[in-house]
């Protein structure tokens, strides 16, 4: 485990040595550029900053592109790239104290919400209109309320379709911390849903069955 | 896992929720719960409303679209480093 530690990361400096043209990168590098400014945007919480992370990482990614064995993970091998430029710039920065009341969220609490105020929780798709009232700009609120460890790891979840496996891959982790964390996450997910739909003022806490 | 299932009751399908929905069990793991959800209105439900979650959530984060400029300015940047590299 020492020398797996201790051995040159992908992104390393040392590794630096664009043998290969631009002509072979781009196009790989295009097919993941749309999810991985998806998966900078909700990292970074900022989209200005997104822009210069997927910048940053595409330009190091080039540059260790040698490393890159051809017929591999191109996928997990830039989000690995992008995820550690992304946790290099946090800890250049004053890291932001993180307090969150979403731990200790007990099983089905968007169900049991749900039920008590009167949204769906049957049908074919009885979440559907809880998060089609929130939207995307307040699901993604939510998502950003989560504290790090939990949102890295499910923003990886729930933007792209990685396996546990290319998750761990990407954050060099094992597989049950990908595991405990994901499930974890969705637990905290559900009560920051629920939260900002209060905030919002979309739950208005109607009679039970008022919905279905 | 720890023993085989032979029928699955509520609570030991409810302690495998999460990993059903993304597949991570056996599959023998995996009929066993289908089966108990078959028989299972209550499981039905909340496991019905879990996916549903997962599925909403996933949706809305991937309505997202790249600034038209962004590609197109590391693309040229991908292209200066690699002239600059290359002499």
């Amino acid at each position: 485990m020492l020398e797996e530690s201790q051995a040159a990361p992908p992104w390393s400096t040392a590794e630096l040595k664009p043998v290969r043209p631009p002509a072979d990168f781009e196009p790989l590098f295009a097919a993941v550029a749309t999810t991985a400014f998806g998966i900078a945007v909700r990292l970074t919480r900022n989209q200005a900053d997104a822009e210069d992370l997927v910048q940053e990482a595409a330009l190091l990614a080039f540059r260790a592109f040698a490393s890159f064995e051809p017929g591999t993970n191109f996928r997990a091998w830039f989000f690995k790239i992008l995820t550690n430029c992304y946790f290099s710039k946090r800890r250049r920065e004053k890291s932001r104290p993180v307090t969150s009341d979403l731990d200790d969220t007990p099983d089905l609490y968007l169900y049991a919400r749900s039920a008590e105020t009167g949204f769906p929780t049957q049908g074919p798709d009885p979440a559907a209109r809880l998060l089609d009232q929130l939207g995307t700009e307040r699901v993604v609120a939510a998502i950003d309320r989560l504290p790090e460890e939990y949102r890295v790891v499910s923003t990886l979840y729930f933007m792209e379709d990685l396996s546990y496996e290319e998750i761990a891959q990407v954050l060099g982790c094992p597989i049950g911390t990908v595991r405990s964390r994901l499930h974890r996450g969705r637990k905290m997910l559900q009560k920051a849903l629920w939260q900002v739909a209060e905030e919002s003022g979309i739950i208005t806490h109607h009679p039970t069955g008022a919905g279905e | 896992m720890s023993h085989p299932l032979n029928r699955t009751t509520c609570e030991e399908a409810f302690r495998r929720l999460d990993d059903f929905l993304d597949r991570r069990l056996s599959e023998t793991e995996m009929r066993l719960i289908e089966e108990h959800l078959e028989i299972c209105a209550a499981c039905t439900r909340e496991f019905t409303f879990e996916a549903s979650v997962l599925t909403g959530v996933r949706q809305k984060l991937r309505q997202l679209s790249v600034p038209p400029d962004l590609l197109a300015r590391i693309a040229a940047e991908i292209r200066a480093a690699g002239e600059s590299d290359h002499g």
